[in-house]
């Protein structure tokens, strides 16, 4: 009897070694394939080798905010449920998942503790849709929703909305997005539309949140439905892009990061350019969260810590997938070559970037804003 | 009296075993589907604090009520095209007279039957756009002026991706059961001088009718739910419910408008689950 107990335990100790000295590290991340691709390709390879015996899953959970909803239900129900551990090691969300992430105490305040943390001044690394994440988060990236056209049939885009409007008018069903259903850019696009002709671009931004202001905001709508009048519907994000690159339209807005990765890989016609109307479009980070019970909390700061630091900023963030980079920007100009560095900034110059570069409505301006555009626009 | 009662013992046994063969079964159901359902129900007559309201219902016709409209029109008017190219091909296949045509399409119809819906929606987004193959080979062979070219990724693309999936199952269906049909009624109408579209139209079809609403029933059903056809084609509206309860989720969080959605669309599966009973149920009567 005592002899099957000891080995028994011999045999549990010898298949707890190599689990304690083999950690994986899971990190979910909503966004396109482009993102698990990211982490497996670049950063996993890159963080396995400094650390021996940690593995980096990636999972990737879908584009859009409903990737991010995917993570905060899981991280929800495990909360909910009383686990003691979470699955989620690292988790990369949009704003409006952090947001709620962080109302509802499901992210660690890690960020305090990792060295990265004094790389990051932006406001967005410390708002997020009017919700205070400061300390839970830090930008893994920031992206930005620009114009993109054909300057062979466009001589000079339309500098604001106004001319815009005037330029459909006179060319129609040449400008094309993709509705509120169909992707971000034109979620955005709506949203830039909405600020730049409602009067209330401040306020959608800052707050404070009024339920009253529905009635602008569904007056700027009606303007977008005589708009729509004279433009085409995409299909998605990457149909915008695929219309613009067979001639069925001449303008449209798309995700920057998107647009040069096209580019790169051929998909896309780089005599296509990008600019950004006044009073200019929103864009948004993708943060890099640890849940608050992360099962492997220690790795998984030190993994967000590495995901951070400027080296990686410079030759993953903006050299190979072409992002803006999340950290503030000197730390990574200065790591980058000159060439690298002007890339990003070929159409939209950092001045103009920083100008009309805005961050998305507060949450509750954003649900009334499609809400208004499926009420108003659609019918 | 003692042989009595063991065989009453026996009797139960068996009934009692019976039950517990088919238990796995609708444990499986009652757990995967009817506690789903009644979730789904419960949250669509919710409100948050729990209380009695029809107000996702509201919204969801308020929001949503074109699309309703829009997907039963789509839906329908894709199985009106389906029958009719079911028929066609099928009777072709019955009836027909050249041997290697007939072998030819019997080879080709059946291809789309293995292809899934997304990959379906994913070839004809570039098939039907504007500057997309359709339109070339259209302006390629001068049937139509380049500037008529237009994009057909509106409804129309949906219905075409639609009879192009679906159009094969009904044909496989249908094709069966015309080959079941005594060819002694085939040969009578031809000697009597019928052409070929009198006998498929006044001696097979009516004997096949039945197979044929089956078939049409189960696409209905099937047309109803395809997510991913719609989002990819046309996302705007008007657009199909599946992609409003999608978006609802996703782009809200609103599971209560969502539910309300998708019991509006049971219901609209429910009317032809109800004709395939009526149906199924006057076949079996007959047969008996």
């Amino acid at each position: 009897m005592k002899k099957i107990a000891l080995c028994l335990a011999a045999a549990a100790a010898m298949a707890a070694l190599p689990a304690a000295a083999q950690t994986t590290l899971n990190v979910v991340t909503a966004g396109d394939q482009n993102m698990v691709d990211y982490v497996n390709t670049f950063l996993a390879p890159r963080f396995e080798k400094l650390n021996p015996g940690v593995t980096v899953k990636a999972v990737g959970t879908g584009p859009g905010d409903a990737g991010s909803q995917k993570i905060y239900e899981k991280l929800s129900a495990q909360s909910k449920a009383g686990a003691a551990a979470w699955d989620v090691d690292v988790a990369v969300i949009h704003q409006r998942g952090a947001a709620t992430m962080v109302k509802e105490n499901l992210l660690a305040a890690y960020r305090k503790q990792i060295a990265t943390d004094k790389l990051v001044s932006r406001d967005s690394a410390k708002n997020a849709l009017g919700q205070n994440v400061d300390g839970f988060v830090i930008p893994m990236f920031h992206s930005q929703i620009a114009l993109a056209y054909n300057p062979d049939l466009v001589k000079s885009p339309p500098k604001t909305f106004g001319e815009l409007e005037a330029w459909v008018k006179q060319y129609p069903k040449q400008f094309g997005y993709n509705g509120v259903k169909g992707g971000m850019s034109g979620v955005g696009f709506v949203m830039g539309y909405v600020s730049a002709t409602s009067g209330l671009g401040k306020q959608l931004e800052e707050g404070p949140y009024d339920a009253g202001r529905k009635a602008a905001i569904e007056k700027s709508l009606a303007g977008l439905k005589d708009f729509n009048r004279n433009v085409v519907l995409t299909p998605g994000n990457a149909g915008t892009l695929d219309m613009l690159n067979r001639g069925e339209i001449s303008m449209g807005p798309v995700w920057v990061d998107m647009f040069y990765t096209w580019v790169a890989d051929g998909k896309l016609s780089p005599k296509l350019k990008l600019a950004l109307p006044e009073p200019g479009l929103p864009g948004q980070p993708m943060y890099y969260a640890v849940p608050a019970k992360a099962a492997n909390a220690a790795m998984a700061r030190k993994f967000v810590e590495f995901a951070a630091s400027p080296e990686i900023q410079a030759e993953g963030i903006v050299k190979k997938f072409n992002w803006y980079p999340g950290i503030d920007a000197q730390h990574v100009q200065s790591k980058l070559d000159k060439a690298s560095w002007d890339k990003l900034f070929t159409d939209i110059k950092p001045e103009s970037l920083q100008r009309y570069g805005r961050p998305f409505p507060l949450s509750d301006y954003f649900t009334d804003i499609v809400e208004g555009y499926e009420r108003v626009v659609m019918k | 009296m003692t042989a009595g009662a063991a065989g009453r013992a026996r009797s139960i046994s068996p009934r009692l075993a019976g039950l517990l063969l088919v238990s796995p079964a609708l444990l499986v159901i009652a757990l995967f589907f009817i506690v789903p359902l009644g979730l789904s129900v419960h949250s669509a007559f919710t409100d948050k604090a729990g209380a009695f309201t029809l107000a996702h219902f509201a919204k969801s016709f308020e929001y949503y009520g074109n699309d309703m409209v829009f997907t039963v029109a789509i839906v329908l008017l894709s199985c009106a095209l389906i029958a009719a190219v079911a028929i066609a091909i099928a009777g072709y296949l019955t009836l027909g007279e050249h041997p290697r045509t007939k072998a030819a399409l019997r080879w080709l119809y059946r291809w789309p039957l293995f292809i899934p819906f997304v990959v379906t929606g994913q070839v004809m987004r570039t098939f039907l756009a504007k500057n997309g193959m359709l339109n070339h080979v259209l302006v390629g062979s001068g049937v139509i002026e380049p500037l008529a070219a237009q994009s057909l990724l509106d409804w129309r693309g949906i219905v075409i991706a639609f009879v192009w999936k679906q159009a094969p199952f009904v044909t496989l269906l249908l094709a069966g059961a015309m080959a079941s049909v005594d060819p002694q009624h085939v040969e009578a109408a031809r000697n009597l001088g019928a052409p070929r579209w009198r006998v498929l139209g006044g001696i097979v079809l009516p004997q096949v009718r039945g197979t044929l609403l089956v078939g049409l029933v189960l696409s209905f059903v099937t047309m109803l739910s395809v997510l991913s056809v719609p989002m990819m084609i046309n996302p705007n509206s008007p657009t199909m419910m599946t992609v409003d309860v999608a978006y609802r989720i996703s782009t809200h969080g609103d599971y209560a408008v969502a539910n309300a959605l998708c019991l509006v669309s049971l219901l609209f599966g429910a009317a032809g689950a109800w004709v395939y009973l009526r149906h199924a149920v006057r076949r079996a009567e007959q047969v008996s």
